[in-house]
Parts: C-alpha cells; structure tokens; sequence
C-alpha cells in the first residue's frame, strides 16, 4: 500500500486538519464545562468549621485564631492545586467551584483570600471557643439548648463532672 | 481465583527451604524466612518458578516489632500472584545478605534500603545512591524517629563531569534535551561508538514517602500519589487507592472500577501520542511530532471532560471515585475516539512510511530478552523484547476482567519493537474503553463507610504506561504506616546500559528517550546537588 513516496501523504492530513492553533488569548479559551478552577468562599454562609481544612491536601485553606477573639480562614491560590475536595466537605455549601484559571498576578497578595470569624466567648468563663457562626449552626441542626451551647467545651465538661458527682453524691474529683 | 495446587507448590518450596511463615490472602503469598535463608529461597523464586522481581521495600518497625524490616517482592505473572517475602534484621546490626548477584534486579532497591533505612546488605558493593555524597552518615531519612522535616544543611554545587584517560565522555543532562526532565547520562564514546554508560538520578527526590507516612491523611494522599508522575499520574493514585482497599477489605462499587479503567486507558492514550511525538522529535521528523500532539490535544480535551483536569484528575478516592460518566459524556467519548483512532492509523502509516525513520529505528537499542528477564524490565520495553507481560492481564485490577484485548509482543528487542508496541497499545486502548463503555453497570461511584484497620500489609500494581506501577503499604492510624512505591522506569533504566554500549552515539538520544523515562517517578526524595565524582551506579553485565 505504502509506495516509495507514501509518506508525502502526511501533505492531505496536514490539509485535512488544517489550522488547529487558537487565537488565546484574543479568543475564548478551550476548557470545557467540567474543568476545575479557582474557589470561591461565600462568607456569609461560611460557619468557620474547618472541615475544608481538614480536607485540603497541599494546605491551601489554613485556619488559625488571631487578634482579639478572631478566627481567619486563610485561602492562598498559589497553594491550591483546584481538586475541590472542600466543596466535597463543606457542611453549608459555602465554598463554590468557578472554571477561572487565569490567575497570574504581579502581585502575591491578589493570591490571598481570608473569611473573617467572630469567635463565641464562654458565658461562664469568657473563655474564647469556635465560632458564633458554628455555634448558631449547631443550635439550628441539633436539639439542645442555649444554655448548653454557651458555654466553651472545658465548662461544659466541667458542668456534666459535677452534675455527675451530685448525681452519685461523691465528693469532688480534684 | 487463582489456582490452590499452586498455592501449594509454593508452600512446599518455602517450608523446604526453611521458611518461617507461610500465608496466603486473595492473590498474594506471604512468606517470612530468616536471614541465612533468603538468598536460597529468592534464587528459587526468580530461577527455578521463573519470578518476576518487582521491588523491595526496606521499614523500620522498631514501633511496631522492634526491628527493621526488608519485603522483596516477586512476581509470579503466569499464575497471577504476588509474593511477598519478609526478612527481619535488628536496629543496632541492620545486616541482611545481598540477592543482587542472584536477582540482578534488586540492584537499585536494595542501594535505595540502604541509604534511607540503614539496612545494610553482606556480600555486595554498597555506595551512595539516593542521597547526596555530603549528607551526613547515619542519618536515614526514612527511620521513624527521623522528623519529616528535618534538613541538614548542604553545600551547594552542580553536576561535575567524569574524566576518562581512555575515551572521550559526552555529558547528557542534567537536564534531558528532550524529555525536560532532570537525568545525567554520562556517555564514554570511542569514535562513533559508546563504550560504556553512567547514570546518575535522584535529582527530584522530593521524599513523597516520607510525606504521606508523617503529616497526610488516607483521603490526602490520594492527591500526592498523583503527582509522582506528570504523565501517569493517575495511575499511581489509582495504584495507592486499590492497595488501601486491598489491605482494608473494602468493596469498590463496579461502576467506579469501570471508570477508573476508561481513565487509565485515556491516559495511556495521550501517554503514547506523546512519547510517539517525542520520538519522532528526536529523529528529526518534526512533522509527525507536531500531528501527533495535534490528535493527543483530542485526548486531552477528552480527560478534561471526564475528569475536570486536563492532567492530575483528582477523581480517585479511597472507596471509589468522584465524577461520574454520563450519557452525554459517553456520546462525546466515542465521537473522539473515532476520530483520534481515524487521524492515529493515518500518521502511524505515514510515518513508518518513511524510510529514514525507519532505518534509524530497526536494529538500534537492542536489549535481548535473556537481559529483559534478567533486569525483570516492565512494560512496552518488556513487551519489545519478547516478555509477555501485562498487569493488566496477568493480575487483572479495576474493570479489565471485563474487557478483552490483546497483549502485543515483539521480540526483536530494538527501538522499533518498543514503538510498535506502543502504537499497537494505543489501537488496543481504544477498543477497551469501547468495550468497558458498553457495559458500564449502574448504580454508586463510591463505597460507604470505609474503615482502615491498623497493622494491614497489602501490595498491588498496575499497568501504567510505561510499564508496571508497585505500591506497597502497611496500614497505620489514619495514614500509612509504610508507603512504598515503585515507578516503571527504576525498573528500565538499568537496562538502558544493556541498550546504549555498542551503538552509535547519534543513536543515544533516541534509545534513552525509548524506555519513556519518567525520571520524576523514580527519584522521589530530596534536591541532590553533590560535587564529588560519582560513582557508576548502573549495574554491571551479569
């Protein structure tokens, strides 16, 4: 089948496939429907629970308490390697996945995305303790009460300690 | 299933030979056999039942036992199975008998148990591999009590260039030409011929082990394994998921094997346009290289669609995967691969068409088969030398059970064997994912409640590219213990020495680029830079 010459017929498919390149940027680019790209954090709906942290495999999202009773989730680009496994995590729907990928920058601050958290401070203790957000959240999706949600975790251990030990009539524990 | 006679055979043979221990689990053989015996059972295993050697895989389980620990694994393709066979060594004197003189394809593994666990290997010549010549004696990275993060400042200094008194070297590297990937072939020509070869790696060691077994979690690491290679990634993330599900018992819903397996094959698809490309770069014909990334673009696309990343999918968890097919996508699935297998048959047939190409193919980079069985090579260099082997076949994982295909296999060994094994594979994945296509089951894409339990060993491969992908792992408290891994190419370069001695040197581009090297798969700890002369760390003729 293969002549002397055959291989001049790379000239037809050359001719047949024509110009493939594109006209990026002048033209739209050619990612398709389903492609990954930059993260979005609603910061309303965001209740600071740090499920998406726990997921995040390189450390893109970090969270950590600062100043005076906040806590700051911490989103750097630059980190991100666009797997969406917080959209997976997240209990409120709060983070949306976009097709963005054109995300070059001169400067390494357009990179940085932060949610900014109220932490709940301990009716008994003023102790700080997660989020008021988180703490509206748990009110909303469990029964229990205020008075029980207020208070910061060593409190409230605290609390069912002594409820148990009037319960059984012993002494104190410490 | 595989066959209980032959489970037995093996029994017979490890007890005879003083084996300790003898356990069998699912395609998997355990046999632990004390120090003064191993040498005796590994020639048993490679010789006489005609093993492949896969790897080893040296772990310090001071934590767990109180010793340190060296897995060699075999492969007994023809009948389906992985053996497994355990020494232990104490802490304080790590000694166990080196099999490299038996099994020369342990050479590399047992350097690499060397420099990163300590354990030393009696009756062989053991150098500086992985490491860099100045990083300080008696620290091994991959000793428990080593923190991840732990860096001994070293001096900075580049690749240095061997003298020889007898032949003229020509470097090649750091940095491939070709492959854009940081390799250093020294290359000791008299005339037009090369005499002889050195390989010196490990540039990109970036400790990935290490990572995943201090400071990630199961679900994590999947991401991680993906990134060991940035042509089959994939497969390596699939590779991890599977052994984690082999080790915790967890059943993976049908459906998100069978897309597993029509990813896989998408990926060797774009795989091999790429390398053909590369190849035909090499030789000059830039033409077939630029049609040949023209229809990879196709494939791309395609895997962007599937999978929502051109490259590094990000679908595979631990349990099933992510995204799942629909029918849309199956549609624009076989559109594509139609029109991919129309334009690949065409160039193929150009290409071989033309006659220079061709010449500077056939009869160079000869690698004989009794030096493939010997050097337990993988993959389409395997395949190209006579070795009909294919994980796919052989120990059938994800959904290849259900397809049906053909292994091709060439036997004259040289740089065209292992180009029509590629294009014949090409031709071959496109049918399987027809196949898988047509009978992708119903029903979930990811496996509920998944619980890991500690202490688990498990080893798995799978048919990546360019050859055979092996992950072992020890199962801990919500990450590994111990994650081995082993990528195809640690497995070929070693015969590339075979491959390059004896040919011209216009021809050494070419044959190095034919195994498909993936040098960032087989280093996989810390930047070297040393300045001492290095040492010939490929192995000898045997």
């Amino acid at each position: 089948m293969m002549g002397k010459l055959g291989f001049v017929k790379i000239l037809v498919i050359a001719a047949e496939a024509g110009r493939v390149t594109r006209k990026y940027p002048y033209e739209p680019p050619l990612v398709s429907s389903d492609f990954r790209g930059k993260i979005e954090i609603d910061e309303t709906k965001c209740i600071g629970c740090g499920s998406c942290v726990l997921a995040c495999p390189p450390n893109a999202l970090v969270m950590s308490d600062e100043g005076e009773g906040y806590r700051v989730l911490k989103y750097f680009v630059g980190r991100c390697i666009f797997c969406w496994r917080c959209i997976d995590v997240c209990p409120v729907d709060a983070i949306k996945g976009t097709r963005e990928f054109e995300l070059a920058t001169d400067n390494v601050e357009d990179l940085d995305e932060a949610v900014i958290h109220k932490r709940a401070s301990c009716t008994e203790c003023n102790g700080l303790y997660s989020t008021v957000k988180q703490k509206a959240y748990v009110m909303e999706k469990a029964p229990i009460t205020e008075n029980y949600v207020d208070k910061c975790p060593e409190c409230r251990r605290n609390k069912l300690l002594r409820a148990f030990e009037k319960r059984r009539g012993g002494e104190s524990l410490e | 299933m595989v066959n209980k006679q032959i489970i037995d055979n093996y029994r017979e043979l490890a007890l005879s030979l003083g084996a300790s221990d003898f356990a069998h689990s699912g395609d998997t053989v355990y046999i632990v056999v004390d120090r003064e015996r191993l040498r005796g059972l590994a020639e048993a295993l490679y010789w006489k039942k005609n093993c492949y050697f896969r790897t080893c895989a040296a772990t310090d389980e001071t934590k767990i036992n109180g010793f340190l620990a060296l897995y060699h694994i075999f492969g007994d393709d023809r009948n389906g199975l992985n053996i497994v066979v355990k020494t232990y060594t104490e802490p304080n004197n790590p000694v166990i008998p080196s099999i490299s003189d038996i099994v020369p394809a342990a050479d590399w593994c047992e350097l690499e148990a060397y420099d990163l666990v300590g354990v030393e290997f009696s009756g062989r010549k053991l150098y500086r591999f992985m490491l860099p010549p100045t990083w300080p004696k008696g620290l091994y990275p991959l000793r428990k009590d080593t923190p991840y993060n732990y860096r001994p400042g070293l001096p900075v200094s580049g690749e240095r260039i061997s003298e020889s008194p007898v032949s003229a070297v020509v470097p090649v590297g750091p940095y491939h030409p070709a492959l854009h990937e940081p390799e250093y072939f020294e290359l000791y020509v008299e005339g037009e011929k090369v005499v002889d070869v050195k390989y010196r790696g490990f540039h990109v060691h970036r400790g990935i082990e290490k990572l995943a077994e201090t400071r990630m979690t199961y679900q994590q690491i999947n991401f991680l394994a993906e990134r060991i290679c940035g042509i089959c990634g994939f497969e390596h993330s699939v590779c991890y998921a599977q052994t984690v599900e082999k080790a915790a018992k967890i059943d993976v819903p049908e459906r998100a094997l069978f897309i597993r397996s029509i990813v896989l094959e998408v990926e060797r698809i774009h795989s091999h346009l790429l390398w053909i490309g590369v190849a035909a770069h090499l030789l000059g014909y830039d033409t077939g290289f630029m049609h040949s990334w023209r229809i990879r673009e196709l494939v791309m696309y395609l895997a962007e669609l599937l999978t929502g990343s051109r490259k590094t999918y990000g679908i595979n968890l631990i349990g099933g995967v992510r995204k799942d097919i629909n029918e849309e996508k199956k549609k624009k699935i076989l559109e594509t691969l139609e029109l991919v297998e129309k334009d690949f048959k065409k160039l193929v047939d150009t290409m071989l068409g033309v006659p220079e190409l061709v010449k500077r193919l056939k009869g160079t980079g000869i690698l004989p088969r009794e030096e493939a069985r010997k050097l337990s090579v993988v993959g389409p260099v395997a395949r190209g030398s006579g070795l009909d082997r294919d994980i796919r076949r052989d120990l059938p994982y994800a959904a290849y059970s259900y397809a049906e295909f053909k292994v091709p296999v060439y036997d004259d060994g040289d740089n065209l064997s292992r180009l029509l094994v590629r294009v014949d594979e090409v031709l071959g994945s496109i049918s399987i994912i027809r196949q898988l296509l047509d009978q992708l089951p119903r029903g979930e894409i990811m496996a509920e409640d998944i619980e890991i339990p500690e202490g688990r060993i498990a080893t798995s491969s799978v048919e990546a590219p360019r050859g055979e992908n092996v992950h072992f792992i020890i199962t801990g408290r919500g990450k590994p213990y111990r994650w081995r891994i082993r990528a195809p190419t640690y497995q070929n370069i070693p015969a590339l020495k075979i491959m390059l001695e004896g040919e011209n040197l216009a021809d050494a581009p070419l044959t190095i680029a034919s195994i498909d090297p993936c040098f960032s798969c087989t280093d996989r700890i810390y930047v070297i830079r040393g300045g001492n002369r290095y040492r010939m760390i490929l192995p000898r003729r045997y």
